[in-house]
């Protein structure tokens, strides 16, 4: 492996030398997790491939090509497009209000022909990014300076009001955990952190008058969710009796009561970890959450090994994100934060969650292939 | 530390910095991932205290206590005739069901409800397959139709078979099958683009309208699904109902056919491979009947749903799903030359002084027209029509003009569809100049006024509509057909016509002849009632021109034949057409069906005896209308 490293760390590596650098291992965990999640999708329809599962596997694939293509794609590429992304995600946010398509209340897509997504999933991985770009820049004695903030909380500060103004309060979350969360990898120092708690603190009643009607209902229901077992309250409560009945071993695979007399709202999207932890029962759970476990181990490994720190902060952000979704998503089934609407990654069905995750898992993975590459101040630019 | 060596790129002068920094970040690295893991244990515990802790108590609420909202379908408002009788209605269906995840042992089941409702090997196999393919709490349909004795029993050995499951859907029968199949129509599943936009229709034993007045009235016919809230037990059986929003039974239908005409009238069709007949009240409008043929049976298509003989009836010969009456364009033939004839009479171009003489071949320019015989001289309107001269006719059209004669077919009904209720009408073609050119983009040739003269050329209509025209012709008012009757409407009170009542008068007194004087085209069709003349034109219209000419059949080759009537001739109350496809001439293969079907509806003279009035009265509820107290 050494002699892989004997050029000068700048050059730029070929695709042979790229596939020998690939973590293979790491890509075995995340196609391990996704069959778990078709599995249940296969239980969830009730033993069929139709209509969920089979379509996660060719959205699998589709993802997978998208991982590849970027874990081998220059380092460099990402790094002086990283701020021309991050524009473009946050024009298409802000366009959203206009052109966007409306379901469920919200207006979250963007439909291009017979395609449609949701621009603030493309802002998840530009926000990381964007992040990573500018700690690379920002040099490490100027770090503790306040006016260094600015820049990083603008960052997250503006895509984060454009997702409350969808209204989409758990994207809106998501981007200020996996900012801060960047901000105190990148360095940034504790006092800061300690401030803006206290500041959080004092803001909270004003956030709570801005709130929509159904997001104080959920975070009500939440705190009560006997208050109104059949209106909001329902979806937890029979998540819960569901997640419970489950026992240490579960009911088995495709005899889910629960799921399968349809109880559970959202059983093959928000839901299904309930469902699965029904099914497989507390072991089960335990043995999905560990191979999430072991995925961010395996991230943070990544991370720590790059050299740059636009390397160690991307694959960094990118774990945080993973982080986020899997203990949002399950924190909400068992019932210790408010319905939000945040899927199960790689497992929920749906394209765009399972796409934004594959593609974020290629970022990592170009980090971990370019994890010897430093960057010139040239290469790097100015401030923008 | 050779590492920080390489490290020292852009920041060589303050290396510190770049090591700390290196360091600082493995630190919060750790930390973060220590965090992690911390969250990850909640999230554990989480678990724990759920599915360990408090198992047995959530355990208990999933298997005692669970909740089960149903949607209830609502049962489909019936259709009636105007006499009361039944022509459509919900019966009921009662299902037996397993539930293969409540079965001790499935084949063990089986056999024990093989006792009561023969189980063959077939449906063994059918049901032991799906079971193994789906989840086991999804039901597996076992017999359908059954008795109310096997219903009754099942249901008192329920505790006994565990998985059982009975249940009342309900299915639509038709009466009158084949005549009333074209105009009722038939209910279906609901097609994926209708349960998108209404998701109750995603509801088992939930049917929509697909053909007929079973389409048109669909809404008015479906009624309002209700709720059923119950708990069941582990078990899946019910509890106890929680709680329940009644569905709405939907509408009732009257319409105004009269389903014993319909049934002789289509008795006599059946003589010929296509024909169809409407008779109409010309007073109120209501289609007293409206028969096709070929026809079909829609209770094959709506029973136990069978692929095959769907297909079957939807790719027979002559294709009996098609309503002819309303679908069939034809081009009228003679029966046009009332049309005509009052067209001329209204432009001024003719009088019934003038005669021409028929020499039997018309010329225009270097063309030649020829007419079915050689009439000789002497021929007046009256004439013309009686003996249906087509030189006469030639001639008329001719000095007109053809946007003369299109605006007076038009107001005379034709050309156009009605909001009756009936889907899928056909518009038929009454051509003008400014038609041609849209159409065609072509002008307008002298020679096709000529033949659409005598209802050929690029003229079409469909049998209702030369009805109505006959209607109208024989009322003078702009007579509309109507098929449902609601109490609500007051008695039609239809605009005159705005043409001269003399004219129409002159055209009347032809159609007459044509039944009833001698030399008349349906002379052998008159009514053989006392006192009761029948007026009428007949009309037999080539198929055959130059281009098509060797690729028909010879069935194909043979004429349509026509007849309009209406009756009784002094004061007019039904008016009828009939179009027999290669039927041949339609003095010889039209007007005798007329003449039965119309003598038949004289008879029983169901327009003027209220609707409901007459048989089963007495059972049946809902509204009385009365429509039309005579003529």
């Amino acid at each position: 492996m050494k002699m892989l490293f004997a050029q000068a760390p700048a050059q730029k590596l070929d695709l042979a030398k790229k596939l020998l650098l690939l973590n293979w291992p790491f890509l075995a965990l995340i196609t391990a997790i996704v069959l778990v999640g078709i599995a249940a999708l296969y239980s969830v329809a009730g033993g069929t491939f139709e209509p969920w599962a089979g379509r996660q596997v060719i959205r699998y694939c589709v993802g997978l090509a998208l991982l590849f293509a970027i874990a081998f794609s220059d380092i460099r590429w990402w790094l002086k497009g990283a701020y021309p992304l991050f524009f473009c995600a946050l024009v298409l946010m802000a366009l959203v209000p206009l052109i966007g398509v409306e379901s469920g209340g919200a207006r979250r897509w963007i439909g291009v022909g017979e395609m449609s997504f949701q621009p603030s999933e493309m802002m998840k991985i530009a926000l990381v990014l964007a992040m990573a770009r500018y700690y690379q820049w920002l040099p490490p004695e100027k770090i503790w300076r306040p006016d260094a903030l600015i820049p990083p909380l603008l960052m997250i500060g503006l895509p984060a009001i454009l997702a409350l103004v969808q209204p989409d309060l758990g994207t809106a979350a998501l981007f200020a955990i996996i900012g801060a969360g960047m901000m105190f990898l990148a360095g940034v120092s504790w006092f800061y952190f300690g401030g803006a708690i206290v500041a959080v603190v004092v803001a909270l009643p004003h956030a709570w008058e801005k709130l929509h009607d159904y997001q104080k209902e959920r975070v009500l229901t939440f705190i009560d969710p006997e208050r109104d077992p059949l209106g909001s309250g329902y979806h937890i409560l029979q998540s819960k009796i569901a997640i419970g009945s489950g026992g240490l071993t579960g009911k088995g695979f495709m005899h889910g009561t629960q799921a399968q007399l349809n109880f559970l709202p959202e059983k093959h999207t928000d839901f299904i970890f309930t469902m699965f932890s029904e099914e497989m029962g507390f072991i089960g759970a335990m043995v999905l959450l560990a191979l999430y476990l072991l995925a961010l181990a395996f991230i943070l490994f990544m991370a720590l090994r790059c050299r740059s720190m636009f390397a160690r902060l991307v694959a960094g952000g990118i774990g945080l994100t993973l982080f986020a979704y899997v203990f949002i998503n399950v924190a909400m089934v068992t019932g210790l934060v408010p319905v939000v609407g945040v899927p199960l990654p790689l497992v929920s069905y749906g394209g765009t969650s399972m796409l934004t995750m594959m593609i974020g898992f290629g970022f990592v993975l170009n980090a971990h292939v370019n994890r010897r590459v430093m960057f010139r101040p040239a290469e790097v630019g100015g401030l923008w | 530390m050779r590492i920080t060596k390489a490290l020292h790129y852009g920041a060589k002068k303050k290396p510190d910095y770049v090591r700390k920094q290196s360091y600082r970040f493995s630190r919060r690295a750790l930390l973060v991932g220590g965090a992690q893991v911390g969250l990850f244990g909640v999230l554990g515990w989480r678990l724990q205290q759920l599915q360990i802790r408090e198992a047995s108590e959530y355990t208990l609420l999933s298997d005692e206590n669970r909740m089960m909202m149903q949607l209830v379908a609502p049962a489909r408002g019936s259709i009636r005739d105007r006499t009361g009788a039944v022509l459509a209605e919900d019966k009921e269906n009662l299902r037996l069901l397993v539930l293969p995840a409540f079965c001790k042992s499935l084949p063990a089941t089986l056999d024990a409800l093989s006792r009561i409702v023969p189980v063959s090997k077939g449906t063994r196999d059918r049901v032991m397959r799906a079971a193994k393919r789906q989840s086991g709490y999804y039901p597996v349909l076992v017999a359908e139709g059954l008795t109310w004795r096997q219903f009754a029993l099942l249901n008192v050995l329920s505790p006994q078979i565990p998985g059982m499951r009975t249940d009342r859907s309900a299915y639509r029968k038709y009466y009158h099958p084949g005549p009333m199949a074209h105009v009722v129509g038939y209910v279906g599943m609901a097609g994926k683009s209708e349960v998108d936009l209404d998701p109750v229709m995603r509801l088992p034993g939930f049917r929509a309208g697909r053909a007929g007045v079973e389409k048109t009235f669909d809404e008015q016919l479906r009624g309002t699904p209700g709720t059923r809230k119950f708990e069941v037990d582990a078990r899946g059986r019910v509890v106890r109902e929680l709680g329940a929003t009644p569905s709405v039974r939907g509408k009732d239908l009257v319409l105004s056919l009269d389903h014993h005409l319909q049934t002789v009238a289509q008795e006599r069709l059946k003589e010929h491979r296509v024909a169809s007949i409407v008779v109409l009240d010309v007073v109120t409008g209501g289609i007293l009947a409206l028969a096709s043929t070929p026809t079909f049976d829609p209770n094959e298509v709506v029973f136990k749903v069978d692929p095959m003989a769907w297909t079957k009836i939807a790719r027979a010969q002559d294709q009996p799903l098609q309503n002819r009456a309303i679908r069939g364009q034809y081009p009228p033939g003679s029966t046009f030359k009332v049309v005509t004839a009052l067209a001329g009479l209204h432009a001024g171009v003719i009088d019934t002084r003038e005669t021409m003489s028929c020499p039997g071949v018309y010329a225009l320019g270097r063309a030649r027209f020829r007419c079915w015989k050689a009439h000789g001289g002497g021929i007046d309107v009256h004439e013309a029509l009686k003996q249906s001269c087509d030189v006469y006719f030639y001639e008329t059209a001719k000095r007109m003009g053809i946007d003369h004669l299109a605006a007076v077919a038009r107001h005379l009904g034709l050309g156009r569809t009605y909001d009756c209720g009936l889907p899928g009408q056909k518009q038929g073609i009454i051509p003008d100049v400014a038609w041609k050119r849209a159409k065609l983009m072509e002008p307008w040739y002298g020679g096709e006024t000529v033949i659409a003269g005598i209802g050929q050329g690029f003229v079409s209509s469909t049998p209702l509509q030369l009805a109505v025209m006959s209607a109208r012709v024989a009322t003078g008012r702009a007579v509309l057909p109507k098929l449902v009757l609601s109490p609500d409407d007051p008695a039609p009170e239809w605009p005159l016509l705005q043409l001269d009542p003399r004219h129409l008068e002159i055209v009347r007194n032809g159609m007459i002849g044509v039944v009833n004087e001698s030399r008349g085209t349906a002379r052998r069709s008159a009514l053989e009632i006392p006192n009761v003349l029948m007026a009428g034109k007949t009309g037999t219209s080539q198929v055959v021109n130059a281009r098509n000419e060797h690729k028909l059949s010879p069935y194909e080759r043979e004429t349509h034949a026509l007849f309009i009537a209406y009756a009784p001739a002094d004061k007019p109350r039904y008016a009828a057409a009939c179009v027999v496809e290669h039927g041949g001439g339609g003095s010889s293969a039209a007007a005798p069906i007329v003449k039965d079907v119309m003598t038949e509806a004289l008879l029983r003279d169901a327009a003027r005896s209220p609707a409901f009035a007459s048989s089963g009265a007495g059972a049946v509820p809902g509204p009385i209308a009365i429509v039309g107290d005579g003529g």
